[in-house]
């Protein structure tokens, strides 16, 4: 998703996303950018699924499911969420 | 080189944490015998059946056999080919308008079972531009069915007709067709859709469809067993209902009906329907068989929500968590899945099947003893699943002794 753009997600975007990772964290990972949610973080189906509705909660938007599977890392969650929201206030 | 199947290393190990020390294990079970609708020989025990979604009892209906063997003996024992490029035999044609007649709707079309009726339906009516709203605990036909889809996918909080409401507003100023995906009764804890508040949230806004799901709750709700839409009097504003031969029906197939004047071109379309057999001729009797007896069973009705009763007001008053209000699924929440899976061998090897659910495939990351209701249960096999509930529980440390002796006298 973050390949092939030039777009630098804000530093809020990424505070608001490590404060809503940090309550699935379970394997204490330092998160950064390039943290990967299946990898490094042991998301499951179900925990993806919870953590994506409490990031629909903090930003009020409706993420599609098509968008997951194009998303790896913290960085293109970020990408993917920004786009969402300038979508949504036009 | 990593091995092909390294990826469900971690789904295997969870397995083999559980159900390699030889105890009983739910893949494991065989049902040498079926006694009854209630009733089957696992291994040397009898076993009462409190997981099988046989809310009816209709297996071994009178009606249903002699049709079936009728129809086996004129038609033989399979199609052998799908209606599209075979043909359609004249028992799937009348199957179609009895469910026409049954929903009172202008079309249906028949499935070969209820995933593939969910595949089939919700991977072609919305496309490209379109957007599918779903309740997050849907079915995994469901979302197997909306990932094939071209449409844009949004999930809404499970039974949350405000949280809908929030998402078809940001939607609201965009063209495309939406549809709203629920289901009658949630077949993992039991629970019924808000579908009066879900209707009123759908008649807000423009070009919106609703299709809901009635697998568990046709034959089980509403005066003549057509499921949560009659009950709830909103049967005009649901556009698409899909469901199963599998539960209620006591057979196998699924089916979609709708009064949109358009739906036949599905049959085309849907390659889920296209490209797979057809019922064979037996299931289609006994099918059509049960749905004239399901318009009539008021009576099974009545006996099965009197045995929901028991059973929930029974296991509530172990002191067990029930996941939610009486319902013909029973859902136990156990409280992590090693207590789960022990509560669960507990109770085969006592006697009672029910089904053993664990995340990630329930809502909530519930562990779950699921147990559903058949009309055909009675009082005194539902005591002894209470009492051997009981006993499993003080066993597990679950329930306190005394409770065991208040809740079964």
């Amino acid at each position: 998703m973050a390949t092939g753009t030039d777009h630098q997600p804000s530093p809020d975007t990424f505070a608001a996303l490590y404060e809503v990772i940090g309550g699935f964290n379970k394997t204490g990972t330092v998160l950064t950018p390039g943290t990967r949610f299946s990898e490094d973080l042991n998301f499951d189906s179900l925990v993806v699924m919870e953590f994506v509705a409490e990031v629909e909660d903090r930003f009020d938007i409706s993420v599609p499911l098509n968008l997951l599977p194009d998303i790896a890392t913290i960085a293109d969650f970020a990408v993917a969420l920004e786009k969402i929201v300038a979508e949504d206030r036009r | 080189m990593a091995d092909l199947f390294d990826r469900f290393a971690p789904l295997m190990s969870q397995r083999d944490a559980f159900f390699t020390d030889g105890g009983a294990d739910p893949f494991n079970v065989r049902m040498t015998e079926i006694l009854s609708q209630t009733e089957a020989m696992i291994g040397n025990r009898r076993t009462i059946l409190v997981g099988t979604n046989n809310y009816l009892g209709l297996t071994f209906s009178p009606e249903a056999l002699a049709a079936a063997h009728a129809a086996l003996d004129a038609g033989g024992t399979g199609t052998t080919g799908s209606r599209v490029a075979n043909g359609t035999y004249a028992g799937h044609a009348d199957l179609e308008q009895a469910l026409c007649d049954f929903f009172d709707t202008r079309h249906a079309m028949v499935f070969s079972t209820g995933f593939l009726a969910n595949l089939g339906v919700l991977s072609t009516l919305m496309g490209q531009g379109d957007y599918i709203l779903m309740d997050a605990d849907c079915h995994a036909s469901i979302y197997d069915g909306v990932r094939a889809s071209a449409a844009e996918i949004i999930r809404f909080k499970h039974n949350d007709a405000a949280d809908l409401d929030k998402r078809l507003a940001r939607l609201a100023g965009k063209p495309g067709n939406k549809l709203i995906v629920v289901e009658g009764i949630y077949s993992m804890l039991g629970d019924t859709a808000p579908l009066r508040d879900i209707v009123a949230v759908k008649k807000k806004y423009e070009n919106v469809y609703l299709l809901s799901d009635e697998a568990h709750s046709l034959g089980v709700l509403g005066k003549y067993g057509r499921g949560l839409p009659e009950q709830e009097d909103c049967e005009d504003d649901v556009d698409f209902i899909v469901g199963t031969f599998s539960k209620s029906v006591g057979t196998v197939g699924g089916f979609c009906v709708s009064n949109h004047p358009k739906f036949n071109i599905l049959r085309l379309v849907c390659r889920p329907y296209v490209f797979t057999a057809s019922l064979p001729p037996a299931v289609v009797a006994a099918a059509q068989a049960n749905l004239s007896l399901i318009k009539s069973g008021g009576a099974l009705r009545t006996r099965l929500m009197r045995n929901a009763q028991k059973l929930h007001a029974g296991l509530s008053g172990l002191g067990l968590k029930i996941a939610s209000k009486v319902s013909p699924v029973v859902a136990v929440v156990a409280p992590e899945p090693a207590v789960a899976v022990a509560f669960w061998r507990g109770l085969i090897e006592a006697g009672v099947y029910v089904n053993l659910a664990l995340p990630p495939a329930t809502p909530y990351g519930y562990s779950l003893l699921r147990a559903s209701l058949c009309a055909a249960h009675t009082e005194e096999q539902l005591d002894e699943v209470i009492g051997i509930f009981a006993d499993v529980a003080t066993s597990l440390g679950l329930i306190e002794p005394q409770r065991k002796r208040a809740a079964i006298g």
